[in-house]
């Protein structure tokens, strides 16, 4: 069986683009290349909704959510995608219907 | 039948302002300012029922009252010609055929609220309507009907035209008056409302172009001449807009409460073509589609609200068989998300994800989940936004998944519109 395939999707929204997460996804598709993580794919995602707390990346299908992420993270989040721990400070930000409705679309394969 | 706006029922002629006097314009105006104060006036359109013609309903006399009570000086009205919905088409035609119709209404208005400046805000690329418009400003200012003193009177008014940006939502109120403030046409928070904090800050009436062409009538006729037209619910007329199609495309002003049928096949003419019917979108894109059976409701706001959809501004889509829904309401929202402006982050998640959504299933790509969250989608957007666009899309994208099941399953199985 193949590996399963790790989505990296990083909001671009208005709110989080105005907070930086063009530079985000950007740093984070050069991370994922350099260390060779051919399992993961970093794209952009239209809105997760979270926009008080972005900017926001999303991991499918493990559903974890960053909020709040600069690329001071970056490192903590790249040692998580290499099998490292979930970055905990980073989640729990956003409400849980907002994280539920957002799952629910992934689920449906909105991604 | 004798129109409130077109005398033909439909436009037909511009009208010169010699001519807009042999059928009675300006009498209202000089009645007004010479013995009718302005609360008596906007008693007179209350009674009349008159609401709203751009698409929201709002009984017109409480907007007024909610103006004249507003405080601080000086105060605007807006004569709202934006017009960006698709298909629409009244504004400019009253604008273009009737100009002295649609002043002397902005100028009852304006007495109505105390208003000493008003604009005609008019969409930019409606080039005719903005010169008819300028040259019956100019006219009226030659006769005395607006300007200062106006016939002998304590009243001034300054009327000049506002050429309105082109952008969808340039046509929402507060967008309007941050256009003509001379800011990117984009919706402000609500409240305050413009009638109490509106252009410059100050009290501000914004009222769509065929809102107030009806005044005149009402003031030189009375209120209970104009509620004998139309339905309790909606009193008076309205122009309601056909497209291609039919075979008689074109505006055509009837009362409110005539059936849709008589529009689409008396107006009309029915089809292009004779092909049978396969969906209507009754009140532009805003609107929730109905089924055929349903071309016997009547054309008011209330009898559209039962029947699961709404009357909008009066521009009516016709769908033949053969049309693939899936298509037309991705096409919807595509428009949607094209405009909106941006500043709602929910707006652009709404919008955006339902055209994402759409489009997997035009594709074929993923499962009979994907319609499941379409509810979701709405649900979350209900009550965000600075603006209504962002309610706009659920009314088209929730019925066509209800009504036309068989579209979309048929998209998600073979990727194609069904034979």
């Amino acid at each position: 069986m193949a590996e399963e395939v790790c989505h990296v999707l990083v909001c671009t929204n208005v709110d989080c683009k105005d907070r930086g997460s063009q530079d985000l996804l950007a740093a984070l598709k050069a991370r994922v290349a350099q260390e060779g993580l051919t399992d993961v794919v970093v794209k952009p995602y239209l809105c997760f909704g979270g926009c008080q707390h972005g900017p926001n990346i999303v991991l499918y299908p493990s559903k974890i959510w960053y909020a709040q992420v600069t690329l001071n993270d970056l490192d903590d989040i790249v040692a998580h995608l290499k099998g490292g721990p979930v970055v905990r400070r980073l989640t729990g930000k956003v409400d849980a219907a907002t994280q539920e409705l957002i799952f629910q679309l992934l689920d449906a394969g909105l991604f | 039948m004798n129109g409130v706006l077109f005398p033909a029922g439909h436009p037909a002629g511009d009208e010169s302002l010699e001519a807009y006097r042999a059928r009675g314009g300006y009498e209202a105006w000089h009645a007004a300012l010479r013995s009718l104060s302005p609360e008596p006036l906007i008693e007179q359109v209350t009674a009349a029922g008159l609401r709203g013609r751009g698409g929201a309903g709002f009984p017109t006399g409480r907007k007024w009252a909610l103006a004249r009570q507003a405080e601080g000086t000086p105060r605007y009205v807006v004569c709202n010609g934006g017009e960006d919905e698709p298909g629409s088409m009244k504004d400019r035609l009253l604008l273009e055929h009737h100009p002295h119709l649609v002043l002397e209404g902005t100028l009852l208005a304006a007495y109505a609220i105390g208003a000493s400046t008003a604009y005609l805000y008019i969409n930019r690329l409606y080039e005719r309507a903005l010169a008819r418009a300028q040259a019956a400003i100019a006219e009226a200012l030659a006769e005395g009907e607006v300007g200062e003193h106006v016939q002998g009177s304590p009243f001034s008014i300054e009327v000049q035209t506002f050429p309105a940006p082109t952008t969808y939502v340039a046509g929402e109120d507060t967008a309007a008056l941050e256009a003509i403030e001379g800011k990117e046409a984009l919706p402000r928070p609500k409240p305050p409302y413009p009638v109490t904090v509106g252009l410059h800050g100050k009290p501000t009436l914004v009222n769509n172009v065929e809102t107030l062409a009806n005044v005149p009538a009402i003031v030189r006729q009375g209120p209970a001449w104009f509620r004998g037209l139309g339905t309790g619910d909606t009193p008076g007329t309205m122009i309601f807009c056909l497209g291609e199609e039919v075979a008689r495309p074109g505006a055509y002003e009837l009362p409110l409460g005539t059936p849709l049928r008589h529009l689409v096949e008396v107006c009309g003419g029915g089809l292009r073509g004779g092909r049978r019917l396969k969906a209507i979108l009754p009140g532009g894109p805003s609107s929730a589609f109905l089924l055929p059976e349903a071309l016997d409701v009547r054309l008011d706001h209330q009898a559209l609200r039962e029947a699961g959809s709404s009357l909008g501004c009066g521009v009516v889509r016709l769908f033949p068989e053969g049309t693939c829904l899936l298509e037309e309401t991705l096409a919807i929202a595509e428009f949607f998300a094209r405009e909106s402006c941006g500043q709602c982050p929910a707006c652009r998640m709404e919008t955006g994800m339902y055209v994402a959504l759409l489009q997997k299933l035009q594709k074929g790509q993923g499962g009979a989940a994907l319609l499941e969250q379409i509810p979701k989608i709405g649900a979350y957007g209900k009550g965000k936004g600075y603006c209504s666009l962002i309610s706009m899309p659920v009314p088209p994208v929730e019925s066509a998944v209800k009504l036309f099941p068989d579209d979309f399953t048929y998209h998600l199985e073979h990727g194609r519109c069904p034979e």
